[in-house]
């Protein structure tokens, strides 16, 4: 009973101390200035932000947060102010995002294609058609298609290419087994539709970094469609603005600018970004 | 199984190299949950100690409530969390979100009813007479928790156990409220969640591997101690 | 020391203490007895204040007790209460018995002057170091009094203190009761279902039954003169016979058992229905009627002989059945068998008369 009695108060304090100690080692407690990105999962799994963000906090002396979700997700982080900066790729929802006031300007800053990939064989012999005329032939059921289904940019585009297309989405949402929701990532989704041997819509990125892990070849890659800008916006109910405008600055700097350009050439073989320079690119 | 093959022997070469990315991740994740399992239970035992030691009206309801809670999914304390400490939210204003510090207090909310409740079966496990036994030689009410708290603190123990595993092995709260960011909110559930959906095992592997063993000690001190209970 | 008034307590809905009026004196020891499920422990509880009664008062050193509140803990520091079922902390013995006055905030020296000298006189000073959890039952049970003597209690309430335990450990508990009872001159309260125990060790003592305090005063009085059937049976006497007060002769009564007439000391009035209750030690059993005017001798027939008793048991039908007890030796000097005729004798201050309710 002594031990109780006496060690209790010792070890309530101890604990205390750690705890405290403890949280001081996570660095939350040092003034340390921070700016949080969050970003469609594309730039982060391509490798493109780790790449990016040592340069950026060399650059400014700030600890930058790189939050890698789906367009839809990054865009509501967005509006409830928990990041300072989004980096996505969804034109009509980045409009809207800025025309609501949650944004302060939209400025593309780097694209590339999305293409539709799929089996080598082709079941559904959809090369060679547009990405509306592929859609429409894979909607008769020539083929299994696999879909984000995460209100990610890509699935934005997707429903854009249906609706382009002449469909209602939701329909198509509906209308059998041939039509798959994977809600996640393009990653996981890639691994999916290669294992099922479906075709699915993908951002060139994404694609080529999965290359070496999937059998899957691009089928279409040919349509003004499947342009895919990613911009750089500045979130408005955000706490840090004025290293967010540093963010942005950075991004469409000539020497960052070259260096998107050339991102993943040594290890692919081609560039997974054609840099944009702040401009809307002309498909 | 190549693939396999191949990512489990890079991943043991990780671990054997003692890879800096690896040992980092892996050294947060037991901050974090350590942290957050030390306050839930700084909470939980004490408020199991006088749960048990009073009878109230609603103590039962209390209890049940508690057990419900055992298998919360993550997620939904996640968005619980994220809800209140999101800029837009109540507690948005402590500028906590996607720090490591929110997640302490997600993974506390997360397994504070599970300490609870197992702490409150382990003092029930503990014979009444130890109570009776110290008011009756003058004890009061923090000494009688004293008396139960040891007498039962085997099976204390191993409910504080439990929760730092439930803390350490789930992935749905800390990526929500954390954010996975590396070098800050990055731990290993939600750093192999991200290297498996980028198709680079070897890290998942390694990581996955130091979890299991993680598993495997925290099994081997449960039994230890309930052998002793 | 200590008063009870009007007592009352439910488990559910079940009263388990009626009315309890109670009051021990400074320096008493006081037992109480009643058969298993009487309410002795719940009295106790309640005297400790681990339970408030759901009605009645408590007086504690002439101060009113409350219900609820600090003061309860204070007054509870001043007793101390051995539960029937030992309970050691995992702690050394020397722990064990410390615990009070740790909780008292007493300093290591002023404990080690207390503790050392109880572990001389409980005989626990050779296990002081083991942990308590390894002792046998009797030790257990003589630390749990030397925890409990520890903290000086003005009242020490004693619940069953040898239930359970082998008869050596038993008359070694009981020694050391009555040794502290006559060290310290502490005030206690045992509970015992053990009838010669409470006779051994209590002066006065208090019969408990279906939750009612049903007779209390001295232990002897308690024994030959019990107030009613209950305690009678209780207490263990064995000759309960129905009557009816036929007639009386200043404080002599003459009562008529079912057609056999005996004198009795009682003040019942004539006609009143009673019990008359022969104690079998008082029985004299004789070949020849014996000429002593006192007594009153009755003519009757052996029935059974139980040498296994001692003293031995005689039956004998003299109209009722009577229990006599005789010692070995006269019983095989007189050659008492079965179905022999023989005289019972007993004085009429043996009788003890009380009410039979219609």
């Amino acid at each position: 009973m002594k031990i109780i009695s006496r060690l209790l108060p010792l070890m309530l304090t101890l604990v205390l101390v750690a705890a405290l100690t403890g949280c001081d080692g996570f660095g939350a407690l040092k003034p340390q200035e921070r700016l949080r990105v969050a970003t469609t999962t594309s730039l982060y799994d391509t490798g493109l932000w780790g790449y990016l963000e040592p340069m950026f906090e060399d650059e400014y002396g700030v600890e930058l947060d790189v939050i890698s979700a789906g367009t839809g997700i990054a865009l509501e982080f967005g509006r409830r102010g928990d990041v300072d900066v989004i980096t996505v790729h969804s034109k009509s929802r980045e409009l809207e995002f800025v025309a609501d006031g949650y944004g302060q300007e939209r400025v593309p800053f780097a694209y590339n294609y999305f293409l539709i990939v799929g089996p080598a064989d082709d079941p559904a012999g959809i090369a060679g058609l547009s990405p509306e005329e592929a859609f429409k032939k894979l909607a008769g059921g020539s083929g299994e298609f696999v879909s984000r289904g995460d209100d990610s940019g890509t699935h934005g585009k997707e429903k854009a290419i249906w609706e382009t297309a002449g469909y209602d989405y939701e329909t198509i949402r509906q209308a059998g087994q041939w039509y798959i929701e994977a809600a996640r990532g393009m990653g996981p989704t890639l691994l999916m539709a290669s294992e099922m041997q479906a075709y699915t819509l993908t951002d060139m990125g994404t694609f080529l970094s999965f290359q070496g892990d999937i059998d899957l070849v691009p089928i279409v890659d040919n349509g003004a469609i499947l342009l895919n800008v990613y911009s750089v916006i500045v979130c408005s109910n955000g706490s840090n603005a004025e290293m967010a405008a540093n963010l942005v600055v950075f991004l469409t700097s000539a020497d960052i600018q070259e260096l998107i350009g050339k991102y993943g050439v040594e290890e692919y073989g081609l560039a997974l970004f054609t840099p944009s320079a702040g401009a809307e690119p002309e498909s | 199984m190549d693939e396999l093959w191949r990512g489990f022997t890079q991943g043991i070469g990780l671990l054997v190299s003692l890879d800096p990315e690896v040992m980092e991740v892996a050294g947060r994740s037991l901050l974090i949950s350590l942290s957050a399992t030390i306050i839930a239970s700084l909470v939980a035992v004490p408020l199991a100690a006088v749960i048990h030691l009073n009878s109230f009206p609603g103590k039962r309801a209390i209890i049940t409530v508690t057990q419900a809670l055992f298998s919360v999914p993550t997620v939904v304390v996640g968005l619980f969390v994220f809800v209140l400490f999101s800029s837009a939210g109540p507690l948005g204003g402590l500028n906590l979100i996607f720090t490591p510090t929110l997640m302490v207090i997600g993974q506390a909310l997360l397994i504070a009813p599970l300490i609870l409740g197992l702490a409150i079966s382990a003092l029930s496990g503990v014979d009444r007479a130890y109570v009776d036994t110290a008011r009756s030689l003058g004890a009061g009410g923090l000494q009688v928790a004293g008396v139960i708290l040891r007498e039962a603190r085997f099976a204390v123990v191993a409910a504080v156990i439990m929760g730092f595993g439930r803390a350490v092995s789930e992935v749905g709260l800390a990526i929500m409220i954390g954010g996975n960011i590396k070098g800050f909110t990055r731990v290993i559930t939600t750093a192999i969640s991200l290297e498996t959906s980028k198709g680079e095992l070897e890290l998942a592997i390694a990581l996955g591997i130091i979890l299991l063993i993680i598993a495997l000690v925290i099994n081997i001190g449960l039994s230890r101690v309930q052998q002793r209970a | 020391m200590l008063k009870l008034e009007n007592i009352g307590h439910f488990y559910g809905n079940r009263q388990v203490l009626k009315n309890i009026n109670l009051e021990v004196a400074r320096g008493e020891l006081f037992g109480l007895i009643g058969p298993t499920g009487a309410g002795k422990t719940t009295l106790l509880r309640i005297i400790d204040l681990l339970e408030t009664p759901a009605s009645g008062v408590m007086y504690f050193d002439g101060a009113k007790v409350a219900a609820t509140g600090r003061g309860r803990l204070d007054i509870r520091r001043r007793m101390a209460f051995v539960l029937q079922k030992p309970v050691v902390f995992n702690a050394s013995v020397y722990d064990n018995i410390a615990v009070g006055l740790r909780w008292r905030r007493q300093s290591r020296s002023r404990i080690s002057q207390t503790v050392e000298p109880l572990l001389e006189v409980t005989g626990l000073k050779a296990l002081k170091d083991k942990n308590a959890r390894t002792l046998s039952g009797g030790e257990a049970q003589r630390v749990a009094i030397a925890r409990a003597v520890a903290v000086s209690p003005e009242l020490l309430l004693l619940d069953e203190p040898t239930a359970n335990l082998d008869p050596v450990s038993t008359l070694r508990i009981e020694e050391m009761i009555a040794d502290i009872y006559r060290r310290y001159r502490t005030t206690i309260i045992m509970t015992t279902h053990d009838l010669a125990q409470g006779r051994r060790l209590a002066g006065r003592i208090g019969v408990l039954v279906n939750g009612e305090m049903v007779q209390a005063g001295k232990a002897e009085a308690v024994f030959s003169m019990p107030h009613n059937r209950q305690v009678a049976e209780f207490v263990g006497t064995e000759n309960i016979v129905p009557g009816v007060v036929a007639s009386r002769e200043g404080e002599l009564a003459v009562v008529d058992l079912g057609g056999t007439l005996i004198e009795a000391v009682s003040d019942y009035g004539v006609g009143g229905e009673v019990y008359a209750l022969i104690r079998p030690e008082e029985v004299m059993l004789a070949k020849q009627r014996g000429t002593s005017s006192a007594r009153n001798w009755l003519v009757g027939v052996i029935t059974g002989v139980d040498m296994a008793a001692m003293p031995a048991r005689v039956n004998v039908d003299c109209g009722f059945p009577l229990v006599a007890l005789v010692t070995r030796a006269s019983l095989e000097e007189m050659g008492l068998k079965p179905g022999q005729p023989v005289y019972a004798g007993f004085k009429a201050t043996g009788v003890h008369i009380i009410e039979r309710p219609g």
